[in-house]
């Protein structure tokens, strides 16, 4: 965009996931704008930990405190017997506080609008919204914002914000589905495990052999490549990208990812929080930071690709063979005081680690030192070699001022 | 009782001919760039043809425009909407809302038959697009029977289930066939639908004997159940319950395998409708003479209609 200096950009929402009340508090500590949860019904991920409703009243009021919203994720393909209750479900969602809701099924909708008329919801990326006039449809219907499915490119998402006046919300890292979301059957006919109410058994992501048939036999062609078939894809990140959706007006920048860890929240937050301020606060100095975009890996969990974004997918986005070697960390510690006088951090032990070990703190706005473990003392201030049970309260030496919340990695 | 339509696929004219003279009382063609999965690739004087011979016959003619639109495809549909309207052919399947707002602005009136695939399993949501002007509702195949027949009961829309024939379990909109060639061959690109004739399946490595074909075209990457859908058994609870229409998918068969198939189900349904005891005494024939013409690496089943599924 050449007018971006005399253009005010605006600032897009930065939607993080949130497994539980535990990851609702760091993802909105390390920057997130609003948070994505599931309730206990309704939603897709059968086995992320849920959101009680006292949980989530918890987490709405954490969440004001720091300006930051609360949507919650209920997002299944109902069959006739998981509607009911809907409606009470969404007058309660509505009463704590939930600033939206993300549905896909046209029944749930319904029983928002009769249970909590003035509950915004916006359509998921389940129901594969791929055109302008679909989403102009759903801006019909008197919905404010649609998530787009992940196949439409960035030049189908500028066209679509053209025509149609209403919020966009994109996915910008995570893991994909490499169906159109919400079309793929696999699961249920594999393992009978429902995958749009919540059972997906990632059938797409197994091996397979693929055989060419002739008119007399069946060739095996991955046995004869020594290659399986397999449809996984490589995780979305558009780490080095997010100008490009700045600048065309997407409204909100989603993560996916609500059955990650604490770790992997922390991490993504803080980068795409640093890199949508830099460049927003100052568009024509903005560049790229290598330490960002390294950052990232030490969250990645697979091999990462723009997926859609700018061309069609290729065997290179992909994961076929031998996966690539990833930066591995561990989440060591949680900072939960520190002593500026005797420079001592009490820390939280989330995996085991000893004196000697290479270890990185961080914490929000992208604050990040490395030092090497010094002294550990435990809860009795006696001094020990190793912190190897999981929770244990012990302190450490730093070489810098932490604060409550910031985190302690250690390489694997 | 209440007769149920008989529909079925088509791949090309003459086959569109043969099932009509086999007593199917609808065939379901369509345009690969417009249709998902279609038997075989009609263009618009194929399916004006399609469409006089059907209606000289008394039959009817639905067409499949339920592509996954992006911003491209979905502009060019109001003008092939406009040429199916004077072809005057009596319905299009579809499942993206976009066709709405497309026939206001034609400012025309076509039976709407919505097939979201894997998006309608349950009464409400098709009632929520009843409201919108839908015609009909196709159900998912992921349904059981219990649940088809619950919605029959709610809904007032016309109902139609699938019954016999693979079904689509999976779409992608990557070339997932040629990427794996690309990735093995390493050189040597390639693209898969230029080879639209070469057949290929995936075995699932825990299921030894699993079959499930797969193949790419303009809207991506398809794969297929493992079974045949066979419900000749089991059409009663289905036309008791006033189900109005039973479809046969006839894509990657035979034309003699197609045309012998209709030809069982029409008699499964006219018995069924006419003398239920006939059709009770010859359940067992009709299902041996399926099984004989069977392709032998495609088992049959009753996919969803009996079966639990966990979440």
């Amino acid at each position: 965009m050449s007018n971006k200096t005399a253009l005010k950009l605006k600032k897009p929402e930065l939607l993080a996931p949130a497994g539980n009340l535990e990851k609702l508090k760091f993802a909105i500590h390390y920057g997130a704008d609003a948070v994505y949860i599931g309730g206990k019904q309704f939603g897709l991920r059968s086995k992320a930990g849920n959101f009680s409703f006292e949980d989530m009243e918890e987490g709405v009021k954490f969440a004001k405190k720091y300006g930051a919203k609360v949507y919650v994720a209920a997002n299944i393909i109902a069959h006739n017997e998981n509607l009911e209750g809907a409606q009470s479900y969404f007058k309660k969602l509505y009463e704590i506080g939930i600033s939206a809701v993300i549905i896909a099924d046209p029944a749930l909708i319904t029983a928002c609008r009769q249970a909590a008329p003035d509950l915004e919801i916006h359509i998921s990326t389940q129901a594969s919204i791929t055109n302008w006039r679909t989403v102009q449809f759903w801006k019909n219907e008197g919905i404010p914002r649609v998530v787009l499915a992940r196949e439409v490119s960035i030049k189908e998402v500028r066209q679509i914000k053209e025509k149609v006046d209403i919020e966009l919300e994109t996915f910008i890292h995570g893991a994909m589905c490499i169906s159109y979301s919400g079309r793929c059957v696999l699961s249920n006919h594999m393992t009978s495990r429902d995958a749009n109410r919540g059972g997906c058994a990632q059938s797409c992501r197994w091996k397979y052999d693929l055989y060419e048939d002739g008119v007399d036999e069946s060739v095996n062609i991955s046995e004869q490549n020594d290659e399986a078939y397999t449809m996984s894809s490589k995780d979305l990140s558009m780490v080095e990208h997010l100008p490009d959706l700045i600048d065309l007006g997407v409204d909100s920048l989603k993560i996916e990812g609500r059955m990650k860890s604490i770790h992997y929240v922390a991490t993504v937050v803080n980068v795409y929080r640093k890199i949508i301020d830099s460049y927003v606060d100052n568009p024509k100095e903005f560049k790229m930071n290598q330490q960002w975009i390294d950052e990232i890996w030490k969250a990645a969990q697979r091999s990462l690709t723009t997926a859609f974004s700018y061309q069609e997918p290729t065997e290179s986005d992909q994961l076929f063979g031998i996966p690539d070697r990833l930066p591995k960390y561990d989440f060591a510690g949680l900072v939960l005081a520190y002593d500026d006088r005797t420079k001592l951090a009490t820390i939280q032990q989330r995996n085991s680690f000893k004196v000697g070990d290479e270890i990185e703190f961080f914490g929000p706005d992208f604050y990040h030192f490395k030092q090497t473990i010094q002294l550990i003392w435990d809860e009795n201030d006696k001094p020990i070699e190793i912190a190897k049970h999981a929770m244990m309260m012990i302190k450490v030496k730093v070489d810098h001022p932490v604060n409550y919340y910031d985190m302690m990695r250690k390489g694997k | 009782m209440k007769y149920p339509e008989l529909i079925v696929t088509a791949r090309d004219i003459e086959e569109v001919k043969q099932l009509v003279n086999s007593g199917a009382d609808a065939i379901r063609i369509g345009n690969q760039q417009y249709g998902l999965r279609v038997a075989g690739d009609f263009n618009l004087n194929e399916i004006e043809e399609a469409t006089a011979y059907t209606h000289q016959h008394n039959r009817k003619i639905y067409v499949v425009t339920n592509a996954i639109f992006h911003n491209d495809s979905i502009d060019k549909l109001p003008n092939y909407l406009d040429c199916l309207l004077q072809i005057k052919i009596d319905g299009i399947i579809c499942g993206d809302p976009s066709i709405f707002s497309i026939l206001n602005d034609l400012n025309k009136s076509l039976a709407i038959h919505w097939n979201p695939e894997t998006l309608a399993t349950n009464h409400d949501t098709l009632a929520f697009w009843q409201s919108k002007g839908i015609n009909r509702a196709l159900l998912s195949n992921e349904l059981g029977m219990d649940a088809v027949l619950e919605i029959k009961t709610k809904l007032e829309i016309p109902i139609e289930v699938q019954i016999h024939g693979m079904t689509c379990i999976f779409q992608s909109k990557r070339k997932l066939v040629t990427n794996y060639y690309n990735y093995i061959n390493g050189t040597e690109l390639m693209d898969m639908s230029q080879h639209s004739d070469k057949r290929l399946h995936l075995k699932q490595l825990k299921e030894p004997e699993s079959n499930y074909p797969i193949f790419e075209d303009c809207n991506g990457t398809h794969v297929m159940s493992n079974e045949d859908l066979c419900m000749v058994d089991h059409i009663e609870p289905l036309i008791n319950s006033g189900i109005d229409a039973l479809r046969i998918n006839g894509m990657m068969n035979s034309r003699k395998y197609n045309q012998r198939i209709v030809e069982i189900y029409r008699k499964a349904i006219d018995l069924c409708c006419e003398y239920p005891i006939n059709y009770l005494s010859q359940i067992e024939s009709m299902k041996r003479e399926i099984l004989e013409i069977q392709p032998v690496e495609r088992i049959l089943g009753t996919g969803f209609y009996f079966k639990e599924q966990i979440y």
